[in-house]
């Protein structure tokens, strides 16, 4: 038998989720303390894959699961470059990716930032030497801000983001 | 029709006999793998034979100066489903450039003929479908860089491709395709214009620049005219996080008419890159083919090494591998079920499993130092081996896991919104499992057990198998409940292999190559053992197929070394095949639902591309 009241007083979520990252909190801070002075109270970022494998993909979007929820941290993951201040870039930009690389760099307003994440996007990683890469993503577009790791985690992710709000304010 | 499985190799071979009415040169046989050259006469009757007999063509690849040959030589993998051996049929194609096509008997076949024409510059006669599929208009004509005479390395038209000397024609081409995505959308085949530069000299690495800027021929997709029939281009750049591709619809009102697929804008070039290598420096690569199959790709590396150069690997590190490939399956499922459910808009549930796989990816990291369990194999077995006291924190945090992820898994099951928006949706029919050589999740959906744990099995899988999971809608809820049904089999499997974890090394390659026992493979010999690893293959050459079970479905590899060097390298990945259902499985939908069918066949575009 269904209580009615309980369907009002029942929590309408899955059971709590109790965790709690000082080191993630102090970040997520920072970030929040150091985005006002050029970006206004949000990050808008474009992640943009120009062929990476896909591990770091699934590092950057874990940043918005419950355990990272970079959300609150004012950062958000838009779907058109048009609403980009910074573009993520993935992978050692492919031959057949390049061209699209380069136009979703140019449909971004200015100013705008380019980080690179993973070694592959740094300096074309595993991947130097290949006739089928240009080897990092600063062949092709200026490049702002490096995150090497193969991949590299959630944090260090942040972490990067973090160091680019510093630079951008300089 | 005749269905007999030939269970034996020896039945097999001597249907081929009887089939080509030919006395077969067998090149190399194993128990579950057979190597076989005929006549091209034998080879075409043959092919027709086994395409009766529903055999899948699993691979088709191909090797220049093979062993003593000196032109190309090609090898068509052929399979039966369930328990049964891989036939490789050994056509020798020369230096003719030209063979004929099994595309109309086997439709997997079609991508594979594309792939080696690409790469290799071999002309299929009869084949319908003579397009390029990794090397877009950017590369230009004539090149073929898994020719041994292309050395790799940039190409010269490096500077137009980045586009410092761009010419005009590419602006009439974008605007013709469509504005989604800002504009990026579509850029590869809009990319022709300067790149198809001029012809070059056949691989080699002078590639002739004088016509560059002449304008390209663009891609052709498939055209379909009628009245109130329009095309949505979509991608290469997606607006989620996720790989590029390029999708092209054709939609009568609502209901998706067509669906073309183009893909190959991850094409980093592995195969070429590890051409040269020895194999300890190959895993690395095997590990960035597709990164949420690393543990996969590099098991199905290092096994085929061993097995072309009969390397033993001790019990240890096989169950200490099987538990890595299993650990990687729950990942990555839970990732589709959280997927899935946020494609409907259902994030309550996806919320459980996110965290759940989070909590995967930490205890991977406890295990092997790596999110992604990289860098832990080796041709031999392991680099390290992996404490004890990380070991025991796996069966109490599995206790806790299950019951987290069975009351997420059931709120799913017990929404109606949801199961209405999964069922009858993006139906795989059974019958394209064979043709198209299906795998994995997928095929088990679609009704057809197959699992190459059970079929063929490596490692520890040889004692330690999974349950069968089968459903047969072959629509997304079904693939819902046949992932779900995964990651329960593969719990019990990690649960019985730490239960019966054997003691001792996780390396062997010492005792075979120095008569020296190998470390307690603990961290600090990783290093020596590392080295041995290298000497044990050394100077040796063989080739050998395997075929391991990843999240997706059967990954297969075939090395061949070459004086203990790696001279070739194939991979194809399950979503290589896979990839080919979802323009059948899209027909009739709608486009909303094309991201939920997507993501419950979820293949890797990487692992595609390489």
């Amino acid at each position: 038998m269904i209580k009615p009241l309980s369907l009002f007083l029942r929590p309408k979520v899955t059971e709590t989720f109790e965790f709690r990252d000082e080191e993630l909190e102090t970040l997520g801070s920072e970030i929040k303390k150091e985005m006002p002075k050029v970006f206004g109270r949000s990050l808008a970022i474009r992640e943009l894959d120009s062929g990476s494998d896909n591990s770091t993909e699934i590092e950057i979007s874990n940043l918005g699961t419950p355990y990272y929820d970079v959300e609150r941290f004012g950062i958000s993951f838009v779907a058109s470059p048009r609403h980009a201040d910074v573009l993520l870039v993935t992978g050692a930009v492919t031959l057949n990716m390049a061209e699209a690389v380069k136009k979703t760099y140019e449909a971004m307003p200015s100013p705008k930032f380019v980080v690179a994440v993973g070694d592959d996007a740094c300096n074309g990683g595993i991947y130097k030497g290949s006739y089928a890469v240009l080897g990092g993503v600063d062949k092709i577009l200026p490049v702002d801000m490096r995150i090497p790791g193969n991949p590299p985690s959630p944090k260090e992710i942040l972490k990067g983001l973090l160091a680019l709000l510093k630079k951008a304010s300089e | 029709m005749d269905m007999k499985k030939n269970n034996d190799i020896m039945d097999l071979l001597s249907e081929i006999s009887e089939m080509t009415g030919e006395e077969p040169e067998i090149l190399n046989a194993r128990a579950d793998e057979a190597y076989v050259r005929l006549s091209e006469a034998g080879f075409e009757r043959a092919a027709l034979a086994l395409a009766k007999q529903q055999f899948s063509l699993i691979g088709l690849f191909c090797a220049e100066a093979f062993e003593k040959e000196d032109g190309f030589t090609l090898f068509y993998a052929f399979k039966q489903a369930g328990r049964a051996p891989v036939l490789v049929l050994v056509r020798e194609a020369g230096r003719e450039e030209k063979v004929s096509s099994v595309a109309e008997s086997f439709p997997s076949a079609s991508w594979f003929e594309r792939e080696v024409r690409d790469g290799f510059g071999l002309e299929f006669t009869g084949a319908f479908d003579t397009r390029r599929l990794f090397l877009h208009e950017c590369y230009p004509k004539g090149f073929h860089p898994l020719r041994k005479a292309f050395k790799n390395g940039p190409l010269p038209l490096r500077e137009t491709e980045a586009g410092t000397t761009k010419v005009g024609s590419n602006e009439a081409r974008t605007t013709k395709v469509g504005s989604n995505e800002a504009g990026a959308a579509e850029a590869g085949a809009a990319e022709a214009g300067a790149a198809e530069a001029g012809t070059t000299k056949v691989g080699s690495n002078e590639v002739g620049t004088n016509e560059v800027g002449k304008p390209g021929e663009e891609y052709r997709f498939r055209q379909l005219k009628g009245e109130g029939v329009y095309q949505v281009p979509v991608g290469p750049v997606h607006a989620g996080i996720i790989e590029p591709g390029h999708f092209r619809f054709s939609v009568i009102g609502e209901p998706i008419f067509s669906l073309e697929i183009r893909l190959f804008y991850k094409h980093r070039g592995i195969e070429k890159l590890a051409e040269g290598k020895s194999p300890s420096e190959c895993v690395a690569l095997a590990e960035a083919i597709s990164g949420d199959e690393s543990a996969a790709n590099a098991v199905g590396f290092c096994t085929a090494v061993e097995r072309a150069c009969g390397i033993p690997v001790p019990e240890r590190a096989e169950c200490l591998r099987a538990v890595l490939l299993e650990l990687e399956r729950v990942y990555s499922l839970l990732g589709d079920l959280a997927g899935m459910a946020v494609d409907v808009g259902f994030s309550l549930v996806a919320s459980p499993f996110l965290i759940l796989r989070e909590e995967m990816f930490r205890q991977n990291e406890k295990l092997t130092g790596s999110r992604f369990l990289r860098g832990m194999m080796m041709p031999g077995g392991l680099k390290k081996d992996i404490p004890y006291s990380a070991l025991k924190e796996l069966a109490p945090f599995f206790a806790k896991f299950s019951r987290t992820f069975e009351s997420a898994f059931e709120r799913a099951m017990s929404s109606s919104s949801l199961i209405d928006r999964f069922a009858t949706t993006g139906v795989v029919k059974k019958g394209l499992v064979v043709p198209l050589n299906l795998t994995g999740p997928l095929a088990k959906a679609s009704g057809c057990p197959a699992d190459t744990r059970l079929n063929r099995p490596y490692g520890a899988y040889g004692y330690f198998a999974p349950g069968p999971s089968v459903r047969k809608g072959g629509d997304v809820l079904s693939r819902y409940e046949v992932k779900a049904d995964e990651i329960r089999e593969s719990l019990k499997l990690i649960d019985r292999l730490l239960e019966e974890m054997p003691e001792g090394p996780v390396f062997a390659g010492n005792t075979l190559a120095e008569g020296e026992e190998a470390g307690p493979g603990s961290l600090s010999t990783s290093g020596t053992s590392g080295d041995s690893g290298t000497s044990s293959t050394s100077g040796i050459s063989g080739y050998a197929l395997t075929l391991v079970e990843a999240p997706r479905g059967q990954n297969l590899h075939w090395v061949y070394l070459k004086n203990g060097l790696v001279d070739r390298y194939k991979v194809r990945t399950a979503s290589f095949c896979n990839w080919q259902a979802i323009e059948h499985a899209v027909l009739g939908n709608i486009i909303p639902d094309f991201p939920v069918i997507n993501k419950s066949l979820n293949m890797s575009y990487a692992g595609t591309d390489l």
